[in-house]
């Protein structure tokens, strides 16, 4: 065997001991990814259900109380509210009560009985942007079903189909699970590499690692692999119980997927280790970690798509490896992206890895010559 | 009058007994040395008596309070000081001071403080940046605020230099009246011998405790006294030196230092050092805290790049082939710098797999070694629960593992016992007998005869450069602990005028 992998396997195992052998440190990296896509995968979603509406129905006709039936019988809202007045409306959207208000005229009955056009307002509570939106959609949709039915009798019409390609029922929980895989992973590897260098200088261990025959550039290699494989192996596991656990269908080529895990989570440990190159202490890394972790989010797709950022964020978002790791993971998970497609995707990724070791290896040696 | 009575304790951490039955009374008003060897339980009798540890059996009676029930009470009574530096690092002197008065409640004069310590000039500078000696001073300082009426100083001249170890004695000695009770763990035979009482503990239990004169009324016949009590020391030849070997070299110089000099900021730290060892030679560098040795030694290994000047180790410039000079090289840093997440076999095994050892070979070398320096008790202990000399023993170990020609070893003793020092430089001059090149700092300076020259040092320059003996003769001195505090002396009041 050579001397150089002999230094660089013995610095890799002790990389291992030190994260698995104590007790705490292996609890710290089992459990919370576990704990988070359990919770994350039922507590947050976007969709709208269990909407509670208030009606004031001025009309009181057969027409108005079948309108209100839709409603009632809808499975989107939850519970309706009859108010007499404006002023009871207001109260419970003020006090979220209700998070939809619905008013009939009183001349619904009148208009549609001699088939001319009339109006309902739909009131909604723009505090809360985007489930206003869609309960104000699934309200209307309500009302203008219910307007093209008695349209039906008297004239033609264009009916809408929508298909949903790759999660057919909208089911959000498939998005964020996903979603999950990525996130959970990324977070794992950046700690774990970004506290690897960081505590050493801490501790001062560093010191004695830099008088032996390691070189800066296996050190580097040594700390490169174990964040790696840890949060490979977390990466997989994840995927595992989304697709067992969650039942959410996997419907691209798992070599790719793999491949493309690998590529995106080495980029990821090369910031890491460039944070840990030039951190003195582990709080100044995990500053760092944060610093760089939450616009990664922010602008990897996973709040809002990239499409619908500005310009200016766009361009940004072409040098986050989370980005790709996103678009790369779902890509190839739901819509089982071709490995043309998934090549373009890699090759920013890598361009990114080799960028951001070499800037961790000049840094490392900067802060080691001081 | 006692301040601290001890009844049948014994403490015990899971399965390891720490201290077994102990019954000790500490009379009121005294200077009191807590000696032993590593692991003999002097931090963890100390630890109980201010209350930070609860007793396994028997009690204690601190100050006529119970440290478990009243340590609320207690405190205020109390000054103490940890073995670890327990200050705030990225706080100035000054801050330190000011927040250690308002836990405290005290009202003491600063400025009053600072003079007595000779901190002053440094008031304003961040405590992380002090050298050895001014943070124990510092240490020192925190813990006298207050007025306390019992004073416990774990360890307080671990690493500090002769001179002022010899302040901090004298300051503890003003600042207290006749009613204050210093307790006082050291691994220093001088400074007990000039305590009034003496404790000593072994294996957890107390071996001796009553007046200091009682084990010698000259220095001498004290410490063999001690020694003997402690198991005694018998010199046989080491067995490191055995099955060590070292490859061939040529080089008559093995260590070379042209001129090195280092600037941090717009102080000097080293200026112009140079000097040279030779094979099989055992060279000392001594002087005091923040002199620049440890920055001379991090240079010779290439962890500092040199302002200007230049080191060469067996012929090779340290600075630019770092990687290929290391090989030689068997480096102990001055603070502890192993693993203390992994446990004593797992470093040493990391350490042999770093410098290229694997297989049975490897093995083979890691057994020794844990049977040398007699860590097989804990082998799977993890290092950050070791007594301090063991974390000595375990760095010497792995600096060794790899059977270099040539050894870095700042501060190798410190912290460490009488017994295992001695150990230490038997295996120390037995490697420079089969050909080891040594370079060493220290504070023992019964230490500084072993070596063969020694360049003492003040404020980053060479003020002197000898053999030991004639180094004592020039200073007109009667040991080189005398010759080392006329020294340096002489030479501030030179700089001062």
């Amino acid at each position: 065997m050579s001397q150089k992998l002999i230094r660089i396997l013995a610095l890799i195992k002790k990389e291992f001991l030190s994260i698995f052998k104590d007790p705490k440190s292996r609890a710290l990296i089992i459990t919370p990814p576990l704990l988070q896509l359990l919770v994350f995968a039922h507590a947050i979603t976007m969709e709208v259900k269990n909407i509670d509406i208030s009606i004031l129905d001025y009309s009181k006709s057969n027409y108005s109380r079948e309108l209100i039936s839709r409603f009632s019988n809808s499975s989107w809202f939850r519970k309706v509210y009859f108010v007499n007045t404006k002023k009871e409306m207001k109260d419970d959207i003020d006090l979220k009560k209700s998070q939809i208000g619905i008013i009939i005229q009183n001349d619904l009955a009148k208009n549609i009985a001699s088939k001319k056009p009339t109006e309902v307002l739909i009131i909604a509570d723009g505090r809360q942007t985007n489930s206003a939106s869609l309960a104000s959609s699934y309200a209307s949709n309500i009302i203008s079903s219910y307007s093209s039915e008695l349209q039906k009798t008297s004239s033609a019409s264009v009916n809408v189909i929508i298909r949903n390609w790759f999660n057919p029922n909208i089911e959000y929980k498939w998005f964020l699970t996903v979603s999950l895989i990525v996130m959970l992973s990324m977070v794992l590897c950046l700690l774990l590499s970004a506290l690897s260098i960081a505590r050493e200088r801490e501790l001062g261990s560093f010191n004695q690692l830099l008088v032996s025959p390691l070189s800066h550039s296996e050190i580097l290699i040594s700390k490169t692999i174990p964040p790696l494989i840890v949060a490979f192996i977390s990466s997989i596991i994840i995927t595992l119980i989304i697709v067992f656990c969650f039942r959410v269908p996997f419907g691209g080529n798992i070599f790719l997927y793999l491949i493309s895990t690998i590529v995106s989570l080495t980029s990821i440990v090369a910031i890491g280790l460039f944070i840990s190159s030039f951190s003195y202490t582990q709080q100044q890394a995990i500053l760092g970690v944060f610093a760089f972790q939450t616009p990664a989010v922010l602008l990897s797709g996973f709040v809002s798509p990239v499409e619908d950022m500005p310009l200016f964020f766009q361009k940004i978002s072409l040098i986050n490896p989370l980005r790709y790791y996103m678009l790369l993971n779902k890509g190839i998970y739901f819509k089982g992206m071709d490995s043309l497609t998934v090549l373009k995707a890699l090759i920013p990724l890598i361009g990114i890895s080799a960028i951001m070791f070499i800037l961790a290896r000049f840094s490392f040696k900067l802060k080691v010559d001081n | 009058m006692n301040c601290v009575e001890i009844k049948n304790l014994s403490k015990n951490f899971s399965d390891d007994i720490a201290l077994k039955d102990i019954n000790l009374s500490f009379e009121k008003g005294k200077i009191i040395a807590l000696l032993g060897a590593d692991g003999a339980g002097k931090t963890t009798l100390l630890r109980l008596i201010v209350g930070l540890l609860c007793p396994s059996g028997g009690n204690i009676v601190t100050l006529n309070l119970n440290p478990q029930e009243e340590k609320e009470k207690l405190v205020n009574f109390i000054g103490y000081m940890p073995q670890k530096f327990g200050l705030y690092e990225d706080l100035t002197v000054i801050e330190n001071l000011n927040l250690y008065s308002k836990l405290k409640r005290s009202d003491d004069d600063f400025e009053k403080l600072l003079d007595f310590t000779t901190l002053k000039p440094f008031k304003n500078r961040l405590a992380g940046n002090l050298s050895g000696g001014m943070k124990q001073k510092l240490g020192l300082a925190c813990a006298l605020l207050g007025n306390p009426e019992l004073l416990i100083l774990d360890e307080p001249s671990v690493g500090v230099d002769p001179l002022s170890r010899l302040e901090l004695l004298d300051l503890v000695k003003k600042s207290i009246t006749k009613n204050t009770s210093v307790i006082w763990s050291s691994s220093y035979l001088d400074e007990a011998f000039s305590f009034d009482l003496s404790a000593i503990l072994d294996k957890g239990r107390v071996i001796f405790s009553g007046n200091t004169k009682l084990l010698g009324n000259n220095y001498e016949t004290f410490e063999k006294k001690v020694i003997e009590l402690m198991g005694g020391y018998q010199a046989h030849s080491s067995l490191v030196a055995k099955n060590y070997h070292i490859q061939e070299y040529s080089e008559d110089c093995t260590v070379v230092a042209d001129n090195l000099s280092k600037k941090f900021g717009d102080f000097w730290a080293v200026k112009n050092n140079s000097f040279c060892i030779k094979k099989g030679e055992i060279f000392g560098l001594l002087g005091p805290n923040g002199a620049g040795k440890s920055t001379t030694f991090k240079m010779m290994c290439a962890l500092i790049k040199p302002t200007s000047g230049r080191g060469f180790i067996m012929g090779v410039d340290v600075e630019h082939q770092a990687t290929k000079v290391r090989r030689y090289l068997g480096y102990m840093a001055q603070k502890f710098s192993l693993y203390t997440r992994l446990s004593v076999y797992d470093n040493l095994n990391f350490f042999a797999g770093v410098y290229g050892l694997y297989g049975k070979d490897k093995k083979e070398k890691i057994e020794r070694m844990i049977n040398i320096f007699e860590l097989n008790e804990y082998k799977n202990t993890l290092t950050s629960l070791l007594p301090l000399g063991f974390k000595q023993r375990l760095s010497l170990a792995a600096a060794l593992i790899h059977q270099p020609p040539i050894l870095f070893l700042d501060e190798p003793t410190s912290g460490v016992d009488v017994i295992q020092r001695k150990e230490f430089w038997n295996h120390i001059k037995a490697l420079s007998n089969i050909g080891v090149s040594v370079l060493v700092t220290t504070h023992f300076m019964d230490e500084a005869r072993f070596c063969d020259n020694i360049s003492l040092f003040y404020d980053g320059e060479i003020i002197a450069l000898d053999k030991p003996n004639e180094i004592i003769k020039s200073a007109k001195a009667k040991d080189m602990n005398e010759a080392f505090i006329k020294m340096i002396k002489n030479k501030r009041l030179e700089n001062e005028s």
